[in-house]
């Protein structure tokens, strides 16, 4: 009763941020919607539609795209989110739930994902509709897939979360790392055999046999599913992990509350 | 009574490189009981901020022990937590783009209080707090005083029994200030929560506080009943008023036996003010001005405030 409480007060908030500053959400889409467009059609132009590889083909953009604005929501939560409260001096407050800091991290990300579906939705179906290629909307396969797969970025968004709670100046390496989300989805899977061991990528290719090619989660190499739950466990597991470290050693040394 | 919140030994040390740890707060020990108002006083950096920040968990103290309601809060945060809510200095505290009300629904779900169940609450800390005019305006646009008062709000609604105050009247204007003195004493005297108050301002502490704990330099230096310290003070504060100019001579030699002896003149009259410690003391003083030749007018007590008490410990002529 007590974790729904707080899950809903999280609800609510970004809810009513949303809703309050629509401005800035309708801004958010708009530029996701045109980076977007201006990789579509210089990938379009290259490519001239040659079938192949997740990462090569058009639909292959529209899905890593849809990861990437996922991932790049749930990493923002938990960096850029983290500096935003200590910034404007609630993170303290935040810190003294009773249900502990961990559990309020963890209900925001809950909070912010159901929120993040409703705005991918809108891009996704914006992207659709703009290549004219619509792809496999098998949403209970796609859910656990996608909440698979970004949970590889909630870990990373929590490790330099806990980085910025300790280190204050992390701005530039925060931005740095949108980027390189970029390359863990984009890079053609079959480069290495090292790809399958990074965040997101394993996820992008599953995500992209249901929605391209038509299969279902039952259809897909359970190895594949298998490596994916490891995988993401892992890097969630250790975010998380390094985020507890980091948020001891700002209370050992007084630095919670200062930015 | 009920001891509610207890710290014992409480030592935080900030570890540096290449130098010698600063200690921010040593071994202090002090208790309060349930329903008290306790003012924890001291100059700037004598540790107060720190000693708050460690009762609620946001600083690891580097040894001692805090027990909130029989709970170690040390190893048990999350049960500690229930039972503390604080209002810190420096911070907003609040969402300033949420609205008073939705800061309030907010923080009690932080504490995990569901919305239908302390909305009548809401609605009362928004009464009381007079806040009814703006509960749909973003809190940015609140005056800052207005802001404050929702701060204490959002620390109230988590409805805890310890309450951490660090600072609340700081920066407010006169009018506010008051209004949230008279709200925190009217909780005093209702005996609805438990308080500890931190503050630069002593007529707050006077107005509101119990007792007082001091601590100067991390150390505990005074822990006592604002009555009593006022009592203890009016004993031992004097005030010689003395006919014509005091010679130059008397002045530096009574100034150094007592340093912190205040000197004032008018055109005809001199008032010599002191903190003396007992008979002897007294004697000192009349010695030194029966030297002078000068006509003691009258000599009395004078009644002392909590400032200058306070002032007069940490200046460390009395421990």
């Amino acid at each position: 009763m007590r974790y729904l409480a707080l899950f809903m007060a999280q609800l609510k908030i970004r809810y009513i941020y949303l809703k309050r500053y629509y401005f800035d959400t309708l801004s958010m889409i708009v530029t996701l919607f045109l980076v977007f467009l201006i990789i579509f059609l210089g990938a379009s132009w290259l490519l001239g539609g040659t079938p192949g590889e997740v990462g090569d083909t058009l639909e292959g953009i529209v899905v890593g795209f849809m990861v990437w604005s996922f991932a790049l929501m749930a990493y923002g939560t938990l960096s850029w989110g983290m500096i935003e409260e200590a910034q404007q001096g609630t993170l303290e407050q935040l810190y003294m739930s009773p249900l502990g800091f961990g559990w309020v991290t963890i209900l925001r990300v809950a909070a912010h994902f159901v929120i993040n579906v409703l705005i991918v939705v809108v891009i996704l179906f914006l992207m659709m509709a703009t290549t004219g290629r619509w792809l496999n909307l098998d949403i209970l396969s796609l859910i656990p897939l996608v909440l698979l797969t970004v949970a590889g970025a909630y870990g990373i968004g929590f490790f330099m979360g806990g980085l910025a709670l300790v280190f204050k100046r992390v701005q530039s390496a925060l931005q740095i790392l949108q980027f390189v989300l970029v390359i863990f989805i984009a890079a053609p899977f079959g480069w290495t055999p090292f790809m399958r061991f990074l965040p997101l990528s394993l996820g992008t290719r599953l995500i992209g046999a249901v929605m391209i090619d038509g299969r279902s989660l039952v259809e897909l190499a359970p190895g594949d599913v298998l490596f994916l739950i490891g995988n993401s466990a892992v890097y969630f597991g250790l975010g998380f992990l390094a985020f507890k470290f980091f948020e001891n050693v700002a209370r050992d040394r007084g630095l919670l509350g200062h930015y | 009574m009920d001891t509610v919140l207890q710290v014992k030994d409480l030592t935080k040390l900030y570890r540096r490189r290449r130098a010698e740890p600063v200690v921010a707060v040593d071994r202090v020990s002090f208790s309060v009981s349930k329903n008290e108002v306790v003012g924890l006083l001291g100059p700037n950096g004598a540790g107060k901020t720190t000693t708050i920040k460690c009762i609620a968990g946001l600083i690891k103290p580097t040894s001692g022990e805090i027990w909130l309601d029989g709970i170690d809060a040390i190893r048990r945060p999350g049960k500690a937590m229930e039972r503390v809510a604080a209002l810190l200095e420096g911070n907003r505290n609040i969402y300033w783009r949420l609205t008073p009300r939705e800061n309030l629904e907010f923080f009690a779900g932080i504490q995990g209080h569901p919305v239908g169940r302390v909305r009548g609450y809401i609605d009362e800390l928004i009464e009381l707090f007079d806040l009814k005019d703006k509960e749909r305006t973003s809190a940015r646009m609140l005056s800052r005083g207005m802001q404050q008062k929702l701060a204490l709000a959002c620390a109230l609604v988590r409805q805890t029994e310890v309450l951490l105050l660090d600072e609340p009247t700081l920066g407010l204007d006169v009018e506010t200030s008051y209004e949230l003195r008279h709200i925190l004493k009217q909780m005093g005297a209702r005996g609805e929560r438990t308080i500890l108050l931190s503050s630069h301002d002593m007529h707050v502490v006077q107005d509101i506080c119990e007792r007082v704990v001091i601590i100067n330099n991390g150390r505990v230096v005074v822990d006592d009943r604002v009555r009593s310290l006022m009592k203890l003070f009016r004993a031992s504060a004097y005030r010689f008023e003395l006919e014509g100019q005091l010679a130059e001579e008397l002045a530096l030699t009574l100034r150094g036996r007592f340093p912190l002896l205040a000197l004032s003149a008018t055109d005809h009259r001199t008032y010599i003010d002191a903190d003396l410690k007992d008979g002897n003391e007294l004697y000192e003083v009349l010695d030194i001005l029966k030297g002078g030749n000068t006509q003691i007018k009258s000599i009395g007590h004078k009644e002392p405030n909590l400032e200058e008490i306070f002032l007069t410990i940490v200046k460390g002529q009395l421990k």
